[in-house]
């Protein structure tokens, strides 16, 4: 057992026996390791992010080693840092897969990075567990892919902003990169449906943070509403700017699908107070698992302060979902993860989710947060159940007209 | 237009916070300080570790940051660039390596991760600081709606702008900083310890980039990389404006924060930030010398 | 021929048997890796030929290794299976589907604005003609304009920063032609009358290597004609090479435009190797770190550059692998780079170059030894000449 030199010496500094714990076990295990791979940036600018992501990895690894591994044997985590460079990410992926033949990586976060890795993935035949909510578009047999896609984050959200809400003009403004864009692109199609309009589609370079302009843009374009696509670090300069150019959120609603705990936490709770953001997961989720995660994560990462948010606990629940494919299909390469995986379930930390046999994406409750002072999130509307995921979601993909389908892409329907 | 005037000027503010400690380190000692922004994410860090630790206010966090940047900058002096002068290309070479240093020893909360232990609000994640109830929000001056954080940053600027002002030019120190820069064999000729004035000017450099991180951390998040992309911004300021041209600077920074405003306001910001550079390639190619400098030597 | 250029030529020899014997000793995945890193290496050459020689400090080099590698890509992003499955009949990024405006033509010429300027990407040779002529036309002009104006030193070098964050923004920004902040991904293998150059076979190692010895060899005959002297001469006193009769932007330009050409060459076989091309090629640390590639292996050696180059990114590998180190790997590369800085000006080829020197002079003049591998070369050149 051997998630990594760091963990473990955190969990000795912390004397914890939970974590201890899979130390000795893994000791005590006769069989061979299965290896693992966990693909996240250790360093640059998207650290901040994708640290936690691998953490979430080793502590799901660790609990599953607790419990006596997967198939009988334990499994060890091989950590490659990306550096925030596809072009790290792209070398490290092939380090995994080609040098050390690992079949299973857990990795990547933006958009940039899984594409850049992909096709080693595809060619090499190895299985990618991909956690973060991202653009669909994408029908790889190649990735699992644990987070939500527009129809969860979009499909009940803008309806809802117009319907509960009563808004009906929207300036969408996001970072400016393809998940951004592509989000625009299902809010414009849902705005219209719903029968509310939007003024203006807007983008700041990634990384941005002087938001003088565009939020002045925003007071004078007569908008009611705000969807904000932005990501990263230039998310908490956009909210405290928001505030002191003196717009209320009770007037103006930011209503992002970006915005998590995390960054809620770093801009301070009382800018964000009033805005939404829609999520399959919140911390402040009342599930008989989620306390406990939380604890848990806070207690791995010796951090009684930390944050736990959605794309961190697919990073999590994503390593359980592997082990019971790999458990029901006793194969642990990629075609045995595929078949397995199909209509999976697993009782994650925010509820049921399943991974589809279609298009190996996952089934997630959509979910609506309000963020109160305290930081955390009010949950004012939610789907009573998962729903199925659909990657084409903005080229008219529905439940009854699949285009990814466990044949692949059906390149015929693809007409925009 | 008065509101576009306004944004351009607190644009141009936190342009010149950051150029102005380059101005002094590259424009008058001849060293490009790739690790400038670094400083000033660790003036940032300042600000975030006072909050949790001595529970003081921002305010506070100010000469704190100054302290602590100079502090810093007096070591990297002393350490690295002392024995780089005259090495322009080196320095940048050299700091370059600093700032990655620098920054993976934040992230990695100076290697104690290592042991185990755990610094609040060092690390690799997002840190908040608290920003006065009175700097959020808008200020009405003249039936006018400012920002109001803004226009303490404008404040900070002009305050650091008039004291590096009389320092430079109303001082003894700032007199020998100034022979130094025309002639150090000359200077050290007439008795000045160039060593000292130099370092002394290095750290003064360093804790106006220290000054410039706390007023960051009110505006966006605090992470090991809230500098990196300073840097350039900075080096293109005081190239844009004449090394070694203190007015230069500042009329620079004034030049392009209001570009950057109109242009944003007028098409987008992402055009903006491409006309910027695009500016700044014509004035070299036009202006070699700078906008606004005198011949030297 | 002097000692010096005796070990000079020994050492070239010694690289190039060392770069080919590689793959009797690795498996495809190091021979994957180390083309990647003798690509690095043919950076560390340009930067070596321009810094070095040309005494222009090129801090955008990534902008004509982003150029080639773009030039490349499109080519092969076309030739890409998954650009036969857009709903056309003939290939379309899959890219320009994804940000097309609802009912726009799928059709490569009209999907958007500027999707008819891939029509030519078509032909593979026309992105491999590319990817040397766009990084040596952009080269030509910037060096016309800029060194025409006398423009030196550090100004140079924040025109040509300015320069590479200006079009990497805008290609970022043009998304739908471009592929924005993903880049190009999910390309075809180049295929060359029929061979195709898997990026893990040896087939494409040699290939790689091959260029690189080209290279190598041809950079180092070059800078030893009259007008690689001339250059060197500029580079330490420009105005008494002006006096006595040269134009000396003309011979900056060029090898300014000589350093772009391998730059895209680069480019081009850092596609093949890697199968993707992204707008972080433009990053401005990307192009720094290419500078102290060059400054760690020996600025002035065009070997040096190279084999700096090679080192830094094996030694890189080898320490962000080891598992305690994965954090902290970063900041050893940092320090490393500042103690080469301060401790080896000349870098690690200086440093070789000085042991070799003191070690042969032995009881003879030791003034000899002052004397930098090319320097001592042009010495004989110029004797013989």
């Amino acid at each position: 057992m051997n998630v990594s030199r760091r963990h473990l010496l955190k969990a000795a500094a912390l004397g914890s026996a939970s974590l201890a714990a899979p130390h000795i076990v893994g000791r005590a295990f006769a069989a061979e390791p299965i290896k693992v791979g966990a693909l996240y940036s250790q360093t640059g600018n998207l650290a901040v992010a994708e640290k936690l992501l691998a953490n979430g990895v080793s502590m799901a690894v660790a609990e599953i080693n607790a419990t006596g591994g997967v198939l009988g044997r334990p499994v060890e985590v091989v950590v490659e840092d990306g550096a925030s460079d596809p072009k790290t990410f792209s070398e490290k992926a092939s380090k995994l897969i080609v040098k050390d033949k690992i079949m299973t990586v857990f990795g990547c976060h933006t958009s940039a990075s899984r594409k850049a890795v992909l096709p080693i993935f595809e060619k090499r035949g190895a299985m990618l567990f991909y956690q973060t909510h991202y653009e669909g578009f994408e029908c790889s047999r190649n990735v699992i892919y644990s987070g939500a896609v527009p129809n969860h984050q979009l499909g009940n959200y803008i309806p809802w902003i117009v319907k509960t809400l009563g808004k009906k003009k929207f300036f969408i403004v996001g970072s400016n990169y393809i998940y951004p864009r592509e989000m625009a692109k299902v809010s414009k199609k849902l705005i219209e449906a719903a029968g509310a309009q939007w003024v203006a589609d807007e983008y700041l370079e990634l990384g941005h943070s002087e938001w003088a302009v565009m939020v002045k843009k925003i007071k004078e374009s007569a908008a009611d509403v705000v969807l904000s696509n932005v990501v990263g670090d230039s998310i908490i300069a956009f909210y405290r700017e928001f505030k002191n150019q003196g717009i209320s959120q009770a007037d103006i609603p930011i209503c992002a699908t970006v915005t998590s705990e995390i960054e809620i936490a770093a801009m301070g709770a009382d800018y964000a107070a009033g805005s939404y953001t829609s999520f399959p997961y919140f911390m402040s989720l009342d599930m008989p698992g989620n306390k406990s995660f939380i604890e848990r994560f806070r207690k791995f990462v010796n951090d009684p302060k930390q944050v736990t948010y959605h794309s961190l606990e697919a990073a999590y629940f994503q390593v359980f979902l592997w082990k019971q494919a790999v458990e029901k299909s006793k194969d642990l390469g990629a075609e045995g993860i595929r078949t397995g995986i199909a209509g999976q379930s697993y009782e994650a930390p925010g509820g049921k989710v399943t991974i589809d046999a279609d298009n190996l994406h996952c089934w997630l409750t959509p979910r609506i947060g309000q963020w109160q002072a305290d930081g955390q999130s009010k949950v004012v509307d939610a789907y009573p159940h998962p729903i199925k995921p659909l990657p084409y979601f903005a080229y008219g993909e529905t439940e009854s007209n699949l285009f990814c389908t466990s044949k692949g892409l059906d390149t015929a329907k693809l007409k925009i | 237009m008065i509101d576009v005037f306004f944004i351009g000027l607190s644009l141009s503010s936190i342009l010149l916070l950051v150029a102005l400690g380059l101005a002094i380190t590259y424009g008058a000692m001849g060293v490009i300080n790739m690790a400038h922004g670094e400083i000033v994410m660790a003036g940032a860090y300042v600000a975030v570790l006072s909050g949790i630790w001595l529970k003081t206010s921002f305010y506070v966090a100010l000469p704190l940051a100054f302290l602590a940047a100079a502090a810093l900058g007096w070591i990297i002096e002393r350490l690295v660039v002392s024995r780089l002068y005259g090495r322009l290309l080196d320095t940048l070479l050299a700091t370059w390596g600093v700032s990655m240093l620098i920054q993976q020893a934040i992230r990695l909360e100076f290697g104690l991760t290592f042991l185990g232990i755990h610094i609040a609000g060092l690390g690799s994640g997002l840190q908040n600081v608290a920003v006065p109830p009175e700097l959020q929000g808008v200020v009405n001056i003249a039936g006018l709606e400012l920002n109001a954080y803004r226009g303490f940053i404008v404040l900070v600027t002009v305050v650091l702008t008039a004291l590096t002002w009389f320092i430079m030019y109303r001082t003894s120190l700032g007199m020998k900083v100034r022979a130094i820069i025309r002639n150090p064999k000359m200077a050290a000729a007439c008795g000045i310890d160039v060593r000292k004035v130099n370092a002394l000017t290095f750290a003064y450099g360093s804790g106006l980039a220290g000054v410039a991180g706390v007023m960051m951390s009110g505006f966006k998040g605090v992470s090991p990389d809230l500098g990196s992309s300073m840097v350039v911004d900075g080096f293109m300021v005081v190239v844009t404006g004449g090394l070694g041209s203190l007015i230069g600077t500042i009329m620079a920074s004034g030049l392009l924060g209001e570009t950057n405003a109109l242009v944003a306001v007028a098409t987008n910001d992402i055009l903006a930030r491409a006309v910027i550079f695009a500016a700044v390639i014509l004035v070299i190619v036009l202006k070699p010398e700078g906008l606004f400098s005198f011949k030297r030597r | 021929m002097t000692l010096d250029r005796r070990l000079t030529l020994c050492a070239y020899a010694l690289f190039i048997v060392a770069i080919f014997a590689v793959p009797l000793f690795v498996d495809e995945f190091g021979l994957n890796r180390i083309a990647k890193f003798l690509v690095y290496g043919m950076l560390g050459i340009a930067i070596a030929l321009s810094w070095g020689y040309a005494g222009i400090l090129n801090l955008g080099q990534g902008l004509f290794f982003g150029l080639g590698a773009y030039m490349l890509a499109m080519s092969l992003k076309l030739a890409s299976p998954t650009s036969l499955q857009q709903g056309a009949d003939k290939p379309v990024p899959d890219f320009m589907l994804w940000n097309a405006e609802p009912g726009a033509p799928t059709d490569l010429c009209c999907i958007n604005k500027a999707s008819f300027l891939w029509l030519p990407f078509q032909h593979q040779s026309f992105g491999l003609v590319m990817g040397i002529a766009l990084p040596v036309i952009v080269a030509a002009l910037l060096g016309i304009i800029v060194f025409r104006k006398r423009i030196e030193g550090p100004f140079v070098s924040i025109i040509t920063l300015a320069l590479v964050l200006l079009v990497r923004l805008v290609l970022v920004d043009a998304q739908p032609v471009t592929g924005g902040f993903n880049g190009l991904t999910d390309l075809a293998s180049l295929e060359i009358f029929g061979f195709e150059f898997d990026p893990y076979s040896k087939g494409t190692y040699w290939l790689v290597a091959s260029i690189l010895t080209l290279t190598l060899v041809w950079t180092r005959l070059i800078v030893e004609t009259r007008a690689g002297l001339v250059l060197q001469a500029a580079r330490d006193d420009q105005r008494r090479v002006r006096y006595l009769g040269f134009d000396v932007s003309l011979y900056q330009t060029f090898f300014f435009c000589v350093a772009a050409a391998i730059s895209g060459v680069a480019g081009m076989l850092y596609v093949i190797v890697a199968q993707f091309a992204s707008p972080t090629f433009m990053d401005l640390a990307f192009s720094v770190t290419m500078v102290v590639w060059a400054a760690v292996g020996g600025r002035a050696s065009i070997l040096g550059a190279c084999v700096g180059a090679i080192l830094i990114n094996m030694m890189e590998a080898g320490i962000s692998e080891t598992e305690a180190l994965v954090g902290a790997w970063k900041a050893i590369i940092g320090l490393v780079f500042v103690l080469t800085v301060l401790f080896l000006p000349r870098g690690l080829g200086g440093l070789l170059h000085d042991l070799i020197g003191r070690f042969a002079s032995v009881g003879r003049d030791k003034r000899r030894v002052a004397h930098v591998p090319m320097s001592g070369a042009a010495v004989t050149e110029t004797k013989e000449a």
